[in-house]
């Protein structure tokens, strides 16, 4: 284990930190999936999770996000427990999130899709949206259709776009390029990496392990519900062992 | 024997009532996620509350007796009560009985169909098994509509019909162009993105129950008013909403819409079929509604495959 250190002791280092979970247990009914999971998110950062499929990573995600709530350990938002806070009130507190599948309401159309988005918002929703169509052009296009209509890759960016509606401080997003043609992967990407320049810090799962550590400041790759490695995303990249494991030799 | 047009009529006045029972029951299936045996009996609720709230009304209320379209006023504030009466029966099982039971959709099915034996027998409990007619005056055919096209359409048909557009009109409005519509049919849609978006859906929830329930008791109030006020009313035209519901395209309320038009009218013109006597109507519609599926199994507005 070249790349991968301590868990506990990189969680627990520091209080700052935007997201932290720590020695998480979580799955479905009594099947446990999660494994005293420990991994965190530094303000500003990109975080890339990777790892076979089935490995637990939306599991994770959906975990921190509410959706589950863990059987033991600690999820902490800015250091205030969030574990169990359900999913409408993490919204309003700053954390959004991109469901790797059925991710917008196919049978509404493109802006109803972004206006379900700014439900929790105070103000300048209007604004907002019309930003976001500055921002994709497609959707503006779009903006009538019904998202049933959409390419994979459009839909992609309109459930991307939901979730940006609310200018989260915290992002967790599930597979952005899942099944998506090569140049669009590359697209997807470059929105990632700019919402993360304007401020937010994201935490990506990937399947696309490579393309996706490049943009990411640190990675976890998990295995079998738990962390196998982590480090810097230049380490896990150089790592031979997980070269070999996780990233296709 | 009577003209087509006439059984036109007929169909359309019976329809209204399907489509107004059929709406809350497509509702309760597309958010609620479940079949509820006991929306039928609900629309019986709001019959009971509109008679015997009105009639406190026409007591209590000075004015009540001026007629609007030859109906007196007392009649539209009855509906009104029924309405509410049947809102907070519903909200009340709702938070009673649905919810604390976190249940699967086939256990609440089957619970929904002890609170429909719950409803009636409550209702008869209190106000006996016989049937009662709403008191707002004899009223026969209007002259001019049968000198010039030969049907007899009363004074209650065209409040019956008139009033029901009216109110699919506005959930139409509701449901397309306000903010809270837009969260039913996301919630519809996809209840876990729903709640990722930050939609309460609790909130949705109570407010499609409202919604549904209202419907319902202004569907029992007007097939009392077309025919009688009695305990079995609503559960004897339950399996016609259903059959209405599951021909539109179940979840869908714009199915629902169509298919108790096209319910309601088949129930209605069976009697054009020679040698098959009104008494078939549900039969007849069930038939159409199978031969229907047969060719779109998702129903006419069902988009699941
Ligand atoms: N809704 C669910 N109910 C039961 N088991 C599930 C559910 N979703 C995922 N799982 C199981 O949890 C494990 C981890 O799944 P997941 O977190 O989706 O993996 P990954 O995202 O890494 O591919 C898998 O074994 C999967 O079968
Ligand atoms: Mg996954």
């Amino acid at each position: 284990m070249t790349a991968g250190t301590d868990v506990g002791e990189r969680a627990d280092a520091s209080g700052d930190h935007a997201l932290v979970v720590e020695g998480v247990d979580s799955g479905y009914g009594d099947v446990q999936i999660l494994h005293d999971l420990s991994m965190h998110l530094e303000a500003g950062e990109i975080v890339c999770l990777i790892g076979p499929n089935g490995a637990g990573k939306s599991t994770v995600l959906k975990t921190v996000f509410g959706l589950l709530t863990p059987w033991s350990g600690s999820v902490r938002l800015d250091g205030a427990e969030i574990a169990g806070t359900p999913p409408e009130d993490l919204v309003r507190r700053g954390v959004g999130y991109v469901p790797q599948i059925e991710n917008v309401f196919s049978s509404l159309t493109v802006d109803e899709n972004l206006r379900m988005g700014g439900v929790a918002r105070e103000s300048g929703l209007e604004a907002r949206i019309e930003e976001l169509y500055g921002q994709f052009s497609i959707l503006e296009e779009k903006r009538g259709a019904k998202a049933r209509t959409l390419s994979g890759g459009q839909r992609q960016v309109l459930a991307f776009a939901r979730a940006m509606v609310m200018e989260p401080d915290v992002l967790l997003i599930d597979e952005p390029s899942a099944g998506l043609a090569p140049s669009i992967v590359e697209e997807v990407f470059e929105n990632v990496e700019a919402v993360n320049e304007l401020g937010t810090s994201i935490v990506m799962v990937e399947q696309n392990a490579r393309e996706g550590l490049a943009i990411s400041d640190r990675g976890y790759v998990l295995d079998q519900g738990t962390v196998r490695f982590e480090g810097s995303a230049e380490e896990l990249l150089d790592d031979s062992e997980v070269a070999d494991l996780y990233l296709g030799g | 024997m009577l003209s087509m047009l006439q059984y036109v009529a007929n169909g359309i006045v019976f329809s209204s009532i399907i489509i107004l029972g059929a709406i809350g029951l497509s509702l309760v299936y597309a958010i609620g996620n479940f079949a509820n045996f006991a929306h039928g009996d609900l629309m019986t609720v709001g019959a009971f509350g509109a008679i015997i709230g009105g009639s406190f009304l026409t007591g209590y209320v000075p004015g009540t007796e001026v007629s609007i379209v030859g109906i007196p006023l007392s009649f539209y504030l009855a509906v009104l009560v029924g309405m509410v009466v049947a809102t907070v029966v519903a909200l009340a099982t709702e938070r009673l009985v649905y919810r604390p039971m976190d249940a699967t959709p086939i256990q609440l099915l089957i619970a929904s169909i002890g609170v429909a034996l719950a409803y009636r027998g409550a209702i008869q409990l209190r106000y006996g098994a016989e049937s009662r007619t709403f008191d707002v005056g004899r009223g026969g055919p209007i002259p001019i509509i049968r000198e010039t096209i030969g049907v007899s359409v009363t004074q209650r048909h065209l409040v019956i019909v008139s009033l029901t557009v009216v109110l699919v009109v506005s959930l139409h409005v509701l449901l397309q162009y306000t903010t809270l519509g837009r969260k039913m049919r996301a919630t519809a849609d996809n209840p876990t993105l729903a709640r990722v978006s930050g939609i309460r859906t609790s909130e949705v929830i109570t407010a499609m129950w409202i919604i549904g329930a209202a419907l319902a008791a202004a569907g029992g109030a007007f097939l009392g008013l077309d025919t009688l006020v009695y305990p079995d009313m609503g559960f004897d035209v339950l399996l016609v909403l259903f059959a209405a519901v599951i021909l539109g395209g179940i979840g869908s309320v714009y199915g629902a819409v169509a298919g108790g038009l096209a319910i309601g009218m088949a129930h209605e013109l069976t009697p054009l079929i020679p040698r098959v006597g009104a008494e078939y109507g549900p039969a007849v519609a069930f038939i159409i509604m199978v031969a229907i599926l047969l060719v779109r199994p998702s129903g006419i507005m069902g988009d699941r495959q």
